[in-house]
């Protein structure tokens, strides 16, 4: 019996002993641990049981992540531009706000990656995960054909703003310009921060999210403080995180500029009535026209217009209905 | 004039495309370089609950208290072929506690009753004393405060207990708060490579 023993005592003795080298300055000991007593001591037919070893996702379940990002900002492009619908959207929104937000618990976001991008780009020995780099470039690639789709239609802290958005006011155009800048100012710290040595790196993106403690159901005081005066100023201010201190949407909206599709006002089919322009929370319709590095995509201008979207669907219906009998 | 949007066209074209094209470049640039997915591990040799030359510190609880979830992804296992199998489990009874009618300690140690004992092999119920017990720690209600690991030592207890990460709980944060807050920076990021099972599982002492 003792050899038997001794066998998978030096198999011990050499895994420890190859896992060394990964804790060179930590103090070593040599745990008393064989002369814990072993299935022939205990006898009975005890088996050891198996220890639990919760493993991480799956990686294809992360694919699965990166595949739902680029289907739901195909659903946001396609609910917007060829529907023109926002009741879809909003679901699309929830949707997003469950899997996104609740389920994936806010990570692995876009928002964040910026700053694993830039250190990967920067420190050589940094190791990023390939899906943050999927997540980081998907929805800037959509934004470079049809603009900000990822802000309308996936974005969970987004998503929680739309949905908490009940009395828009106008923000004065000078005052949302000069707000505006904030996040190129935010993006620039954030980028700063991510380059200092591993040491003393920090990620400011992720340490300021204001909404994460909420998906998770926990957090720090300070921050879920900062995060409800964002929803409860968000029932009156359209976005206020996406429009002004979004570094993401910093990057998006910089993309946006070359898209060559986006949220239009059809010139031959509107009324100059306005409606739309009242109707965007986000500043995005100047002069009858959309703005679309600021278009977040939610298609409230559609629902509000008597020749296009939902009204005027609504309108055939009835024609429809009054017409021939 | 329709000559004027033809030529803006082509030039939004042409400076998309270089956009594109540059974009495309970073992501595969960052795509070759991506070499697999970092994950936060547990030193055993540094935290001040399992290291041996600390059996009556206080207890270190910040893997409870900082981390940013809910309940902690950092929680107790007690590796069962390391294990004593004791009667009277320094981890599982508070042995400063009164002795009860039984003969073993009245008070449990841990919190919140994560662990469980149950007699196990060839039971003699003349010496209930000289039976193995085994100690399963609730993976749910265990919340890593490592109470039971910084009393699982010499020379009651054999260190069968470390913290470990719950790798399905983990978020995976780009600084775990537990990293920033723990003294003895026992908390570091590894690369997940594909034999991530063994590596993890002999990464206990």
């Amino acid at each position: 019996m003792p050899k038997a023993l001794r066998l998978p005592g030096v198999v011990l003795l050499l895994a420890i002993l190859a896992t060394a080298p990964h804790f060179a300055q930590s103090i070593y000991y040599e745990r008393p641990v064989e002369t814990a007593p072993q299935e022939e001591t205990i006898g009975d037919g005890y088996k050891t049981p198996e220890v639990q070893k919760p493993l991480p996702r799956h990686f294809w379940l992360q694919w699965l992540d990166v595949l739902l990002l680029g289907a739901a900002m195909g659903a946001a492009v396609w609910i917007v531009l060829a529907r023109r619908r926002r009741r879809w959207l909003v679901w699309l929104n929830i949707a997003s706000l469950g899997y996104f937000g609740f389920y994936r618990e806010g990570c692995i976001c876009p928002i964040g990656s910026i700053q694993n991008v830039t250190v990967a780009l920067a420190d050589p020995t940094y190791s990023i995960p390939i899906v943050a780099v999927a997540v980081f470039f998907l929805p800037l690639f959509v934004a470079l054909f049809f603009g900000r789709a990822f802000c309308g239609g996936v974005c969970p802290l987004g998503a929680m703003q739309e949905l908490v958005l009940l009395r828009p006011v106008h923000v004065p155009r000078r005052l949302d310009q000069a707000l505006g800048l904030l996040k190129y100012v935010y993006l620039g710290l954030a980028i700063v921060f991510a380059l200092k040595p591993a040491l003393s790196r920090d990620f400011l993106i992720c340490r300021f999210d204001p909404f994460v403690g909420f998906f998770r159901f926990s957090g720090e005081a300070s921050m879920l403080t900062v995060g409800a005066v964002f929803l409860i100023g968000g029932m009156f201010i359209g976005r206020p995180y996406c429009r002004y201190l979004c570094p993401y949407g910093g990057l998006l909206s910089w993309t946006t500029r070359l898209a060559n599709r986006g949220v239009t006002i059809t010139p031959d089919k509107e009324l100059d009535c306005g409606l739309c322009t009242e109707a965007c929370p986000y500043g995005a319709i100047d002069k009858m026209r959309a703005v679309r590095r600021k278009c977040l995509y939610c298609a409230r201008c559609y629902e509000s217009c008597p020749r296009d979207g939902e009204l005027a669907h609504a309108k055939e219906e009835l024609i429809e209905i009054g017409g021939p009998r | 004039m329709s000559g004027d949007t033809t030529r803006r066209d082509m030039l939004g074209q042409v400076v998309r495309g270089t956009v594109l094209a540059g974009m495309g470049g970073a992501a595969l640039f960052l795509t070759k370089k991506a070499d697999g997915q970092m994950v936060w591990q547990v030193n055993a040799s540094k935290c001040i609950n399992s290291r041996l030359d600390a059996a009556d510190a206080e207890v270190c609880t910040l893997c409870t208290t900082e981390c940013v979830i809910a309940l902690s992804a950092v929680r107790a296992v007690n590796e069962y072929s390391k294990c004593g199998r004791c009667s009277i489990c320094p981890a599982y009874f508070d042995v400063t506690s009164a002795v009860g009618d039984d003969g073993l300690p009245s008070q449990k140690l841990c919190p919140r009753d994560a662990i469980e004992r149950k007699p196990i092999g060839k039971i003699d119920p003349e010496d209930p004393a000289n039976n193995f017990y085994e100690y399963i720690i609730d993976e749910v209600k265990c919340d890593g405060c490592g109470r039971c690991v910084l009393k699982c030592k010499e020379p009651l207890g054999l260190g069968s207990i470390v913290l470990k990460v719950r790798y399905n709980k983990c978020v995976d944060c780009n600084r775990c708060a537990i990293s920033i807050a723990c003294p003895k920076d026992a908390i570091s990021q590894v690369i997940k490579t594909e034999g991530l099972e063994s590596s993890l599982a002999s990464h206990t002492d």
